[in-house]
């Protein structure tokens, strides 16, 4: 199977560009920690910047983890101390130099948090954040009492700093244009993360892990990444936090202080590193603020920290998506989306050839049992190459459940399921798209925040999908798709905005970008009216008779089951009841009475 | 006086205009069904009308008092039930549950009362019975369904609205679905109903209201709509 664009084709798809703002943010960005070499600035404001720059690579670690992946942290100052102690431990313990005491930081802060990601295999939510918390605890508890190693609550002082290009950076305002330009390139990485395949991925699992996992997703795998990701984050910003302020203490990473950070990223905007550094900077500017009131208003002084709570609680109840959310939105509103150039894109290629005869699709005596409901009890089935095979039956009588059991979301109680000759009875979902099975659901479950095209993406990104490689390519094979199903031109449209019927095309597309062998549609033609059911119709046969694609279906639509299908099962109570061509079975006594309950001539279309 | 009256709605979805003005009107014990193509902004009249959309200009009367200002839970006990789409049901509560707490805008009922009426939609609806004490959620989407046509019938409202009640049954249970409308018609609540399956739709209802872009394009009895051309363009197939 071999459905690879030549490499003109693929240098045809137009790069991403740029955007020209840019070459605004990067001059004033790096201005910034160049003001102290020109003007006088006072050791405290050097200081109130240093922490402003060291917070805010920790906080980009919770962009990561929580505004991309999804996945609840508070935990984020226990990783920002492996760092700080690490470079604590090791410049005034061990005598080792600070960069090698750094890299040993970072490293156990990555490992550390490889860890706790690891529970997300089984955890998600308010036990995540459970879990979370009590690993911050541990952290604090070890820091405070085991004192031989840390130094206890008396803190380490002493702390050494690196040297450049054979220069120590004793001077403050170096030290913080070091800590800045570390900033900078920790920005641009978390700003870059959501473009790349890793990126898309963690915004898939924070959409709707479960279709993430059946497009070809390997869920665990990046939620251990992005949690990695996050405490490596961590650990930088302890890491340079501990040699700009020379002296550490366990209190500086307790629990208040992840709290602190969750504050800060949520204030900013969760979703953007630039909102993570505007809420750092925010939050550690504002109470000093505060702190500095004229005397007229120096009550002030004794309730700032009652306002500064409440300015928090006001902007979060106000402003959900945090500052840079709201500049956004207001960015989008006044710029429409460019017209999407479709003059490239190829026709869609499945790269199927039916050779053999061998059934595609396999079950034997499949079962699966939930307690003492046997919702599928013994199904054997077989679905032939290159042909639309149907699933009816009662509601509740097993076809969802068959299906989630044909691509792993349930384990099968018993039986076995082969696809091309493969046992993946034991396969997990993810495993089995990279195995060419692809599907959609009777809820659509597509990640709405994302671009019709950006979805499509993250079903052509998965392993041994026979595209090529790189970015350009993956585009090229989601245009395809998305133009195979009529949504080109909709590619940079957010799919939540986008109508029910046009949001099942995307779905199908999504599919269809992995290359499968198989398809599995649950009840595509729900929600739809008549003419795009007509418009359903036409593409499955285009699918089948075109390209060749088994598809295997369930719908209700019995005059769009009659259209499409080579041959129909019928279930009831989790057992076959009636198989063969759709005019047998449809007249079939017992079919009628379980499930049409009027001859098909009456059906609906 | 027309039980439900719709004055040149207009309605914003997010940032995108859904409905541009809309009017129509539901006389007391009739059956209106709302045609139109995906996005044309049905569930949106609907959402409109329960309380869930604030509209941005136009009015809404029920009963003799206009409810575009209220709150949902206030239309709710005026007595407009709304059964929305996609199955909400409680999938953490019992499927009996899940019936009686449908009853939560009518105030205190007797145990004796309560039963009673549960045991009606049971009746109604015996494909859920089997399942009286299992939790929403172990219900396939069609059962789930089911639920929640009971569990808004259960408010005994003046006015029911329905939002595509046949999404994903079975035909047997749309047929059966379908009998069920007439017969809580036959009993006198009066319907407004949105459906893709414009045959049965218009097979229950006395008058239907194409809607089209977020405005009503025409109305009729059932049997104008079928034999209008516009209509057969949004609905049956076929453009023109």
């Amino acid at each position: 199977m071999s459905a690879q664009y030549a490499s003109a084709d693929i240098a045809k798809v137009p790069r991403t560009r740029l955007s020209p703002w840019l070459f605004l943010v990067i001059p004033v960005a790096i201005a910034i920690p160049l003001i102290p070499f020109f003007a006088e600035v006072s050791h405290f404001v050097l200081s109130m910047f240093m922490q402003t720059t060291t917070y805010a690579i920790a906080v980009l670690g919770m962009v990561v983890v929580l505004g991309y992946t999804g996945q609840i942290n508070l935990a984020q100052a226990a990783f920002f101390g492996f760092g700080a102690y690490g470079v604590a431990l090791g410049t005034v313990t061990y005598g080792l130099s600070f960069w090698v005491s750094f890299a040993i930081g970072i490293a156990t802060a990555a490992v550390a948090g490889g860890i706790l990601g690891l529970t997300t295999l089984r955890l998600g939510g308010h036990y995540l954040a459970m879990i979370t918390i009590s690993f911050q605890q541990i952290f604090d508890l070890v820091a405070v009492n085991w004192i031989g190693f840390t130094h206890g609550p008396d803190g380490i002082p002493g702390i050494g700093r690196p040297s450049l290009f054979g220069k120590p950076l004793d001077d403050d305002r170096h030290y913080l244009l070091l800590c800045a330009l570390i900033l900078y390139a920790m920005i641009a990485l978390v700003w870059w993360l959501p473009q790349t395949r890793l990126g898309r991925a963690m915004r898939g699992i924070r959409e709707n892990e479960l279709a993430a996992e059946v497009v070809g997703v390997h869920t665990l795998r990046v939620k251990i990444t992005a949690f990695t990701l996050c405490a490596a984050l961590g650990g930088v910003g302890g890491g340079l936090y501990a040699g700009g302020f020379a002296y550490i203490s366990p209190d500086n990473f307790n629990f208040t202080r992840a709290i602190e950070f969750l504050s800060m990223v949520l204030l900013g905007g969760v979703q953007s590193p630039f909102g993570g550094a505007i809420g750092t900077t925010l939050l550690i500017l504002l109470p000093e603020w505060l702190k500095e009131m004229p005397p007229a208003l120096q009550f002030i002084k004794d309730v700032y920290l009652a306002i500064y709570g409440l300015a928090v609680i006001l902007i979060m109840v106000f402003m959900p998506e945090g500052i840079w959310g709201v500049l956004r939105n207001t960015w989008m509103k006044f710029r429409s989306a460019p017209p999407v150039d479709t003059s490239w894109v190829q026709p869609l290629q499945l790269g199927i050839t039916v050779t053999e005869t061998t059934p595609l699709l396999k079950l034997e005596n499949v079962q699966k049992h939930f307690g003492g409901l046997r919702a599928v009890d013994g199904i054997d089935l077989e679905v032939h190459r290159g042909t639309v095979h149907a699933l009816i039956g009662p509601n509740g009588s097993g076809k969802t459940t068959t299906l989630n059991v044909l691509n792993g979301i349930y384990k099968p109680t018993g039986g076995r399921i082969f696809i091309d000759g493969v046992d993946v009875s034991q396969k997990s979902p993810h495993e089995r798209a990279a195995h060419g099975l692809g599907r959609t659901f009777q809820n659509i479950r597509l990640f709405p925040n994302m671009t019709a095209l950006e979805n499509v993406i993250v079903g052509a990104q998965r392993d041994n999908n026979p595209i090529g490689k790189g970015h350009r390519a993956l585009k090229a094979r989601a245009m395809s798709a998305l133009q195979f199903v009529g949504m080109a031109e909709k590619a940079n449209t957010i799919v939540r905005s986008l109508p029910y019927g046009h949001q099942r095309l995307v779905e199908i597309s999504r599919a269809l970008a992995g290359h499968p062998k198989l398809l599995l549609l649950d009840e595509p033609a729900a929600g739809l009216n008549q003419t795009e059911k007509m418009e359903l119709v036409e593409l499955l046969k285009r699918l089948r008779s075109g390209h060749g694609l088994t598809i295997f279906l369930i719908d209700h639509d019995m005059g769009l089951v009659e259209k499409v299908s080579d041959r129909i099962t019928v279930l009831n109570f989790g057992k076959k009841i009636a198989e063969g061509a759709p005019q047998e079975v449809l007249r079939h006594p017992e079919v009628i009475a379980a499930y049409l309950g009027e001859p098909p001539a009456n059906a609906a279309t | 006086m027309p039980l439900l009256e719709l004055k040149n709605v207009a309605s914003y979805y997010g940032s995108v205009q859904a409905l541009k003005s809309v009017s129509l009107r539901v006389e007391q014990g009739e059956v209106v069904t709302l045609l139109g193509a995906n996005g044309a902004g049905k569930s949106t009249t609907l959402r409109t009308i329960s309380g869930l959309l604030r509209p941005t200009s136009g009015e809404v009367w029920f009963d003799g008092q206009p409810i575009h200002a209220m709150a949902p839970e206030k239309i709710v006990r005026l007595g407009i039930s709304h059964v929305p789409e996609g199955r909400r049901i409680f999938p953490g509560l019992t499927v009996r549950e899940n019936i009686m707490l449908g009853t939560s805008n009518r105030g205190r009922l007797t145990k004796k009362q309560m039963e009673d009426e549960v045991a009606q939609m049971f009746e109604t609806f015996p494909v859920i019975r089997p399942f009286e004490n299992a939790l929403g959620w172990t219900l396939s989407g069609g059962q789930q369904q089911m639920l929640a046509v009971a569990r808004g019938l259960m408010a005994k409202p003046k006015l029911l609205l329905l939002d595509e009640p046949s999404l994903g049954l079975a035909p047997v249970i749309v047929q059966q679905l379908f009998a069920t409308i007439r017969e809580i018609h036959a009993r006198g609540t009066t319907i407004l109903l949105v459906e893709q399956n414009a045959n049965m739709a218009l097979s229950v209802a006395n008058r239907g209201y194409v809607l089209e872009t977020g405005e009503m394009k025409v109305e009729g009895s059932p049997k104008e709509l079928l034999g209008n051309e516009e209509v057969r363009a949004a609905y049956l197939g076929g453009h023109g």
